[in-house]
């Protein structure tokens, strides 16, 4: 399938502070982190656009950016995410919206001399009964979770679009997967949210009312991996910086808890001194959830926020303000 | 996943012969043929546009042509199309130009009322290991065929979209998998042709250069399936006038014929005299490739062609139109 998986050091990420650069999505869990890493290292010149600004499904707005712009870099963290219950309502946004704002970024930052671009997915990508731990070989091997089809089919064409471009132009795009995020600027929505805001919030909420008991579905047994997003914000400068292979690369953090020891932390953490308990009448959800993350591993790269540590992160910033962050406001 | 399979009979499509239907990659394979049919039925109001007067893969332009136009049907078969080598060398043109294409059309005839939209894709989505006959569940069961999968990512996603919308708006779109199609407007360059138009070139110049014989790789052992492109017309006509369901359909023929049936029938229809040779140290290819049509054919639709009699029309159609 064209040339060798070219894993080679190309080390000029980070040698030029005052390279320009773009990330797209910056106001979401992943693109916010990701410019602070940014502006952690150094660099000078990213160049942000909110959704009002620059509506990256519209092509021809896509191309004129870029023709201003002319980054020579791009994370590609923008797009239309949501939960079980958006995925089953809207379809039709999260496949089009999705496919629209990669064909018109990956696209118009190739015409445009983009250097290195870098894709982000979700292991939603993967089939749903990939074995466990999930490697990158399982992408298109099997059925995937239906829930999510719709998000996971544009991701999948994303990846695909990467791997073309860099075959036919010899374009350095690359591709991350990352398994399961949290972090600041998470989505801690009532309804909505993922298992670990929702149980940062559940127990906050619990403590502040001084209720008695908190009461998580399941027997907890189900095994999660769980990735504190400054950590993958880590692994795509490591990425920019160190690979441009065709495959796509998983990010995880290699660490499996069960439910029940995330939740126990989570109300440690917190503080709740009342009850956690389990109603096991309620069901589990997938057995094991796990990245197979050996490939970056072999790259070099390690996480180093522990589960802990980024709990205590995370709480800290869900607090500082009156309300919990329930997502950016979207007018899409 | 939202609501159910209906697979009503909407009987709307051929009742109004002045509907305004756009026909996207008129001048293809399939469009062609679709336009042939179109007429033949008696619609007086087709629209057309080649790829200088609207490029599809300009979301602008195709909006301003939806918003002007309107048409109340949409038959998608435009698309970046072709063999093996073509889809290793252009890999990002493949899935990008067709994700373009099908992301604007169906987005911009959703939001322009168009009353029903039919999107064709090809075999080649299925997995490359799907079970024989290849039933329409086969999709995203098992890795892709690599020579095509940018192309067949592309379809995918545009059979996704079509089932999206129906699911989130309730709009009337549906898909179409065609089998191996032959007929008029078919490629039939000598080097990146599919194995029947190339049968008739290389059986037709060796009948005119007066040729001893035609060597033919493989063993004839591996079964195929052929649909002539009217017959695929008329199934698209069909699945208007007759299906809303949210799965995809596949459209074969249900006839599989040897690599070896194939050429003798070929050689015997181009009339060369010389001799058909095998060369069985070169490679065959996969053993069967078969779409299950039982879907298809249980809605009540059949296909007419013979591979015999549309062998004769294509060859017919070869010599009138094929300069050599």
């Amino acid at each position: 399938m064209g040339g060798p998986d070219k894993e080679t050091l190309t080390g000029s990420f980070t040698a030029e502070k005052n390279a320009k650069i773009f990330v797209a999505g910056h106001r979401g869990l992943v693109g916010s982190a990701v410019v602070r890493k940014l502006l952690q290292i150094g660099f000078t010149n990213i160049v942000l656009r909110t959704h009002q600004e620059l509506d990256l499904t519209r092509q021809s707005d896509v191309e004129a950016f870029f023709a201003q712009e002319k980054p020579q870099f791009v994370i590609l963290s923008a797009a239309k995410v949501g939960g079980i219950h958006a995925n089953n309502t809207y379809p039709a946004d999260f496949i089009s919206i999705n496919l629209q704002i990669q064909t018109n970024v990956i696209d118009a930052a190739y015409r445009n001399g983009v250097k290195k671009l870098l894709f982000l997915g979700s292991s939603c990508i993967y089939p749903k009964f990939a074995p466990q731990p999930i490697t990158e070989d399982a992408l298109l091997t099997g059925p995937l979770e239906p829930t999510n089809e719709w998000y996971a089919v544009a991701k999948i064409a994303g990846i695909k679009m990467c791997q073309a471009y860099r075959l036919q132009y010899g374009w350095d795009a690359i591709s991350a997967m990352p398994t399961n995020l949290y972090g600041p600027n998470d989505n801690f929505h009532p309804e909505n949210s993922h298992v670990l805001p929702a149980l940062i919030r559940r127990f906050h909420e619990a403590k502040v009312s001084g209720a008695k008991e908190v009461v998580v579905w399941g027997t907890g047994s189900p095994l999660r991996e769980f990735l504190h997003v400054d950590d993958l914000a880590d692994a795509v400068v490591f990425l920019m910086e160190k690979y441009s292979g065709l495959s796509h690369v998983n990010v995880g953090s290699r660490k499996e808890v069960t439910i029940k020891e995330l939740a126990e932390l989570v109300k440690e953490v917190v503080g709740f001194e009342g009850d956690l308990v389990w109603d096991s009448t309620k069901p589990d959800g997938t057995p094991r959830k796990l990245m197979d993350s050996s490939k970056l591993a072999e790259l070099g790269w390690v996480p180093k926020i522990s589960l802990r540590d980024g709990l205590v992160d995370t709480y800290k910033w869900t607090t500082r303000g009156e309300q919990f962050y329930e997502g950016p406001v979207e007018t899409v």
